[in-house]
Formats: C-alpha cells, sequence, structure tokens
C-alpha cells in the first residue's frame, strides 16, 4: 500500500479528520436536497470579489442556476459518501476542493469587506471554508483512504489484477 | 504499516493477497456512516416533531366547527397564505389548483402532506370545484388578471373567499366581484391585511377614533422602497408547455413568471406595493381621495419585459370630516433604504407605522403645543415619552440653528404582533366564516381602495389631476 510516509498515529488524525470533513459535506448535501426551497440563488447574489460578476450572471440565469444547484446539492453529498467510507478519496478530496473553493471564491473575506450576513465569527482572509480547504489538500496528499478505507480493498483487488495480468503475459 | 505490507505478499514479485487487516482497515470507517445514519434519523425525528408541534398548536377544540379550505393559486403569496393558515386551529386543507403543476403545485401539496393533511391537487380550478364538494372557502391567490373570474367562480359554487389584493387589475372586475358577492351571500374578503393587524386596529380604533390624538391630521406621507430584483425564471425542467400557457393567458414563461409588471395581467409597483397602504390612508382619513396627480415611469427596467412604471410619486387630495388633507406616496424598485411606512401629521402629533416588527413599528411624536397624553399613557394606549435631550450641538459638534422646532415627545404604540403578518387578517375571514366576526376588509371596502390604487396609473398616462366624483366609490 501506497500511503503517506507518516506514523500510525497521524494517519489515524488524518482518517478521523477525514470522516469528520466527509460528514459535514454528506449533511449539506442531505439538508439542501431534503430542503423544498434550498437554492445557491441568495448566496451567489450577494458574490463580492473578483469573480462576482461570475456568480451574479449565474445567479441569473435559471437554467444555469438550476444546474449549479443540482450540482452542489448531488456534489456535496457524493463527495461527503466517498469520503466517510474512503473510496476514491483522492478524487472525493479534488471534487471537496472544487466544491469549497467555489464557496470561498463567491463571498471572500478580503481586507475591506464588510458583510452584512450574520457570522458565527471573525474572518479575514482566511475562513472556515479555507481550512476545510486545506483539509481536503492534506487529505487528497496523504491518501488516507488506502491507510483505512474502502480504497485499500479496492486498491488490493485492483492491484492484484493488474500483477496477475502481467505475471501471466512476462 | 510497511511491515503489514510485507506479510501480505507470499513472495517477491507475486500477487499480493488481502490480508485480514486489509478488510478490517478497509472497512474501518464505514461504521461513521451508520452513526451519520443515526444522527440524521434522530434530526428527520426532531424536525417532524416541530412540524408536528406546529400542527397540534392548530388543532381544533371539540366545539370548532372545521372549515374545508382550498388555495387556488400556489406561488409565493400562496405559500404565505399557506404557512399562516396552517397556524389557525380548525382548518382541513383539501386541494391546491395552480397550473404550474411542475412546481408550485407539488411544493405546496408536498408541504401540507407533511403537515398529514390528504390533498389533492388540480391543474383547472373548474375541475377542483366539481370535485372537491365539501370545500367551504377558497384562498385566491393567483395573478390579478384572474382574480374576478376566479372568485366569482368560487362564490357562485357556494364557497366563501379570500382574495388576494388587488382584488382585480381592472374596476369591471373589481365592481363584477362586488356583484357576485351581493348575489351569492357568500363572504369575500381581500387581501389588505394591515385593516387586521392588531397593531393598525389599535391606531385605528383607540389612538384616532376615541382619542383623537393627532388632532386634525393635514398632511401624510408613505413609501415602499425596495431594491432592484432580477427577474423571475424558471429552470428547463420546470417550464410550462406553451399551450398550457397559451391556455390560461400567459404569452410565454418569463410573462407567467413575472406578471406583476405586464399590463393587463397586474397593476406593476404603485398596485403590488401603494395598494397596501393608500388602503390605509382611506381608512385612517375617513374619506377616499377626492383628487389625484402622480408622476412616474419606467426609468430603470427594460420596458418591453417591465411594461408597468418602476417609478411612482402621487399626491392624492382627501376632504375628510375634519377638514382637507394632502397625501403622498411613492413607490420606487431601484433602492431599498428606508423601506416602507406610513406618516400620518396631525396638528397636535404624529404617527409612524408600518407593517413591519422591526422598522417603524409603531411610534407617535406629540405636538409640544398639544394636550397632554397622560390619560392615553395611563389607559395604556401609548408609552410613556422617551425623555428627549435638548440638543444644541449635532454629534459632530455643528451647532444647530435657533429657528429648530423644539422636539416632539416620542410615544410607542405598545401593540406587537408575533405572529406571521397575513395571520390575523386570515383569521378574521374565518372567524366571519363561523359566524363570529364580521369582515374587516369586505368585498365593498376593497372596492374603494381599488377605484383609488388604479386611478394613480390612469393619472401617469394622463400627466394631469384627476378628480374623482363620489359615485366613483359607489357600486
Amino acid at each position: 500500500m501506497e500511503e503517506a510516509n507518516l506514523s500510525r498515529s497521524a494517519m489515524i488524525a488524518i482518517t478521523v479528520m477525514r470522516v469528520i470533513v466527509g460528514w459535514h459535506f454528506l449533511y449539506e448535501g442531505i439538508a439542501k436536497l431534503t430542503s423544498s426551497s434550498w437554492s445557491a440563488v441568495g448566496y451567489m447574489r450577494v458574490s463580492r470579489g473578483p469573480f462576482a460578476a461570475f456568480f451574479k450572471w449565474i445567479a441569473s440565469q435559471p437554467q444555469l442556476l438550476d444546474n449549479a444547484n443540482m450540482i452542489t446539492m448531488y456534489g456535496l453529498t457524493i463527495v461527503g459518501v466517498l469520503l466517510m467510507l474512503g473510496l476514491f478519496t483522492r478524487l472525493a478530496a479534488v471534487g471537496g476542493i472544487g466544491f469549497v473553493l467555489l464557496f470561498y471564491l463567491c463571498n471572500p473575506p478580503f481586507v475591506g469587506y464588510f458583510y452584512s450576513i450574520p457570522t458565527e465569527g471573525s474572518y479575514l482572509i482566511v475562513n472556515k471554508n479555507l481550512v476545510e480547504l486545506c483539509a481536503l489538500a492534506v487529505i487528497l496528499l496523504t491518501r488516507s483512504g488506502l491507510f483505512a478505507g474502502l480504497d485499500r480493498i479496492v486498491h488490493g483487488l485492483l492491484v492484484r489484477r493488474f500483477r496477475r495480468a502481467r505475471l501471466a503475459t512476462a | 504499516m510497511a511491515a503489514d505490507d510485507e506479510k501480505a505478499h507470499a513472495t517477491p514479485g507475486e500477487p499480493r493477497k488481502i490480508g485480514r487487516r486489509d478488510v478490517l482497515k478497509g472497512l474501518s470507517t464505514v461504521p461513521a456512516l451508520g452513526l451519520f445514519a443515526y444522527a440524521w434519523e434522530k434530526q428527520r425525528g426532531y424536525q417532524q416533531a416541530r412540524v408536528e408541534e406546529v400542527a397540534a398548536a392548530a388543532k381544533a377544540p371539540a366545539d370548532l366547527q372545521p372549515i374545508n379550505v382550498a388555495l387556488l393559486g400556489a406561488g409565493a403569496q400562496g405559500q404565505v397564505l399557506t404557512d399562516s393558515m396552517l397556524r389557525i386551529p380548525g382548518l382541513r386543507f383539501r386541494a391546491v389548483c395552480d397550473i404550474w403543476t411542475e412546481y408550485n403545485q407539488k411544493r405546496v401539496v408536498n408541504s401540507l402532506k407533511k403537515f398529514k393533511y390528504e390533498v389533492n391537487g388540480y391543474e383547472d380550478y373548474r375541475e377542483m370545484l366539481d370535485k372537491e364538494k365539501e370545500l367551504d372557502a377558497v384562498l385566491v391567490a393567483t395573478p390579478d388578471f384572474w382574480h374576478a373570474q376566479h372568485t366569482i367562480d368560487c362564490l357562485k359554487a357556494g364557497k366563501h373567499v379570500y382574495c388576494e389584493k388587488e382584488m382585480s387589475n381592472t374596476l369591471e372586475g373589481a365592481r363584477s366581484m362586488v356583484a357576485a358577492q351581493r348575489e351569492t351571500g357568500k363572504l369575500l374578503q381581500i387581501g389588505h391585511q394591515r385593516r387586521s393587524n392588531p397593531r393598525y386596529r389599535h391606531c385605528y380604533d383607540k389612538i384616532l377614533q376615541e382619542a383623537k390624538m393627532l388632532g386634525r391630521i393635514v398632511t401624510v406621507y408613505g413609501q415602499w422602497n425596495r431594491g432592484v430584483t432580477t427577474d423571475l425564471g424558471a429552470p428547463d425542467r420546470y417550464v410550462i408547455p406553451e399551450a398550457r400557457l397559451t391556455q390560461y393567458g400567459f404569452k410565454d414563461m418569463h410573462q407567467f413568471r413575472n406578471w406583476r409588471w405586464y399590463k393587463g395581467k397586474g397593476g406593476g409597483p404603485i398596485v403590488d406595493l401603494g395598494s397596501h397602504q393608500i388602503d390605509i390612508y382611506s381608512w385612517f382619513l375617513g374619506a377616499n381621495p377626492s383628487h389625484v396627480m402622480a408622476s412616474g415611469g419606467n426609468l430603470y427596467y427594460d420596458p418591453k419585459t417591465h411594461e408597468w412604471y418602476d417609478t411612482v410619486m402621487a399626491v392624492y387630495d382627501y376632504d375628510t370630516p375634519l377638514g382637507p388633507a394632502k397625501a403622498y406616496y411613492s413607490t420606487q424598485t431601484t433602492n431599498g433604504s428606508q423601506g416602507y411606512f406610513e406618516n400620518f401629521m396631525g396638528d397636535q402629533g404624529t404617527l409612524l407605522i408600518s407593517e413591519s416588527e422591526v422598522n417603524y413599528a409603531g411610534q407617535l411624536y406629540r405636538d409640544p403645543n398639544a394636550p397632554a397624553w397622560d390619560e392615553w399613557i395611563q389607559k395604556g394606549y401609548v408609552s410613556a415619552p422617551k425623555e428627549q435631550e435638548a440638543k444644541t450641538k449635532s454629534d459632530s459638534g455643528a451647532i444647530a440653528d435657533v429657528r429648530e422646532s423644539v422636539a416632539p415627545d416620542q410615544h410607542t404604540v405598545p401593540v406587537t404582533l408575533r405572529d406571521p403578518y397575513h395571520q390575523p387578517h386570515l383569521q378574521n375571514f374565518f372567524d366571519a366564516v363561523r359566524g363570529k366576526a364580521k369582515l374587516n376588509c369586505p368585498a365593498e371596502e376593497a372596492y374603494q381602495t381599488a377605484v383609488a390604487v388604479l386611478k394613480v396609473n390612469e393619472a401617469i398616462e394622463a400627466k394631469t389631476q384627476l378628480a374623482f366624483k363620489p359615485d366613483d366609490f359607489k357600486i
């Protein structure tokens, strides 16, 4: 197996982090899926920063907005399940980073920005989206699914099949 | 970890076997998903308990006659009415009708089913009236140009009707609604919900009628400022087929979603927003207007898709029982600052009021020359005055001009509404259906407001002051 060359305790900690981040993604997705009225339109309409025009444009296009809503709802759910199970972990981490990056860029806490939306904390450049993005980067790079997750079994089966095929042709 | 891997290899170069340890580690985080499922189930149970709590609060006492209701028009306003009705005891939701079966109808039916109501969905209201024989009342929240026909057909089918304002986009339509109400003897309440708001009723009954705290009202001004909004749209999967749109009077999906801006469908912001407040002008002044002059235009939005005026300023003349008065009203849809309110200025006091519980929720100012309000404070009609600091300087240090008027005492109206804004008006309607109350805004009253409001658009086009004849308000 080819997980990062870290101590066992470090890998356990990263796996716990992966499960927790996955939990958060999964519930964010399910909560949106089960809400009759959720839409990203409000979040996009108040967009600030260098990509504000892009997000506001999406918010103004019903079809694009609908697609964005669907991708967000199902994407968060799928990423959450995969992270929790440790299945296709790297793919899930990349997907998660994509989502969180978009959330961050839509309303970034840059210097001089004062948001009227109430938040539970105070942020300057770094907010919880960025923290979660970094956590996903760690998960991506350390391949924690190979340490504890279904990736370990899937990877084992694939490698075994690959090696057998190679031996047969040798 | 590396040692584990080495053990799993039989010999170097041989395919590696998946060991017991790999399976255990591979499945080690699966229980977390089970834990999540457990927590989610608990959360859903909690949410369901909340729903049942609301339903239990609205559970009818044994002696309360249940009323079977249907919603005709399940858009945003229909949803607002539904949310309020869910809190009113003794109602049985039986049907929801909306031509947008793909979205609106499905959404409201599903939300009512969560509250354990067995509701049927309909596209055609005539089919609903045919099949739902047990209905007692219909709530009409369709676009304005449908109000007259929907209301009349429901009344003639023997149902009581609560119809959203504006009662119609034409006076002919409004008149025919009043005629149908008189002919059938059924109840027809129009949704000027401030008429049942306890704060407005307190102001009318106690402050204006009994205590006459404002003295003679000479001027009124009010506004509804709303920020820029983008057009409503619909994703492709929810688009209504063209044939159905045409059948129900819409040329396309944009017009269906944004009918308020189209001539022949709605009346624009002066009708959507101003109607509520101009209704209060006439109610509080105890008179209908005698003249109106107005200016308005489509200053901001694309006139191809926004046929009505996005900005309107109107001045009404009133001959009130106490003397002449002028009332200014403005609405604009390009800036939401300072929101909405009505300000009644008499020679003894001022009343600043709005439907909002957050802004302008009822402030009174006693003119320094007016008789003391001690009696009304003792009776609890208004709060004790706030102490006014004699300001000789502004906060920035600038010296106040000697011609500044003496600051009046500031009081508040000690009445708040804890329920959704539409609930008291709906409650009044259902109480009237049970024979326990009189309607606070019957069709004849709302007709007079429609006359006053629809004239504004005429005055803008005419670019001159228009007169109302007393007969204009009679049916």
